[in-house]
């Protein structure tokens, strides 16, 4: 199309443009929920790995003051058991404050999230009709055919 | 999928350069386009767009960012 029409080609850009916009963006905001997905299943992971590794320092624990116990002449120290214990609960506290917080931002997110999926379902394509509608009028009134 | 994978190139980025690339398409509509058609295109469909695509962005940057502390927060 020559300089002449510009205009219709720069409408048509535009409407392309919108087009690729709205499939990128659906793409891009499954990504989005698949990344969210993937971190709470990591987290649910990690602590479920530090739930184990809590039950069994417990019960290292356990065993170690029970032998401390049955040897009092010769006591055993347990502090090494104890600060497993320890360390286990820590973290796995700390990844439980990671996965409520996670909860609460994606809670945030989805109100975000639904608001924009909405525009790219309903009102994305009908801006692109409109701008159908006025790139067919543009060519019927210069009687442009289109291009492609 | 396996713990700690994470997706090649993060979605929030993706979805800020396909927003500059829809700007830029925009911005050379515009000198060729100037009627009160446009006027009225600008006002119901791009500037909700731009503007509602900036605010989802910006929470898919904070949501992806947190993600990626999180992760980084909890390997031990």
């Amino acid at each position: 199309m020559t300089a002449i029409h510009a205009d219709i080609d720069a409408l048509t850009e535009l409407r392309a443009a919108l087009t690729r916009f709205r499939y990128a963006q659906r793409e891009a905001a499954d990504r989005g929920g698949d990344a969210i997905e993937a971190t709470r299943a990591s987290l649910e992971a990690k602590a479920s790995r530090w739930r184990a590794r809590l039950e069994q320092g417990r019960a290292e624990l356990a065993a170690c003051r029970d032998r401390s116990a049955a040897e009092q002449d010769a006591p055993v120290d347990c502090s090494g058991y104890a600060r497993a214990v320890s360390e286990a609960g820590e973290r796995l506290e700390h990844i439980r404050l990671w996965q409520q917080r996670i909860d609460q931002q994606a809670i945030e997110f989805a109100g975000a999230a639904s608001r924009f999926k909405n525009l790219l379902e309903t009102d994305l394509p009908r801006a692109e009709e409109q701008l159908a509608a006025i790139i067919t009028s543009l060519r019927a009134a210069r009687r442009v055919q289109p291009s492609g | 999928m396996p713990e700690g994978y994470r997706l090649p190139a993060r979605p929030d980025r993706d979805g800020d350069q396909q927003l500059r690339l829809l700007e830029d398409a925009w911005e050379k509509a515009v000198p060729y386009w100037q009627d009160d058609v446009a006027r009225q295109f600008g006002t119901h469909h791009w500037t909700p767009l731009r503007d509602e695509s900036r605010l989802y962005l910006e929470s898919l940057r904070a949501m992806m960012d947190l993600l990626d502390t999180a992760e980084r927060d909890t390997e031990y």
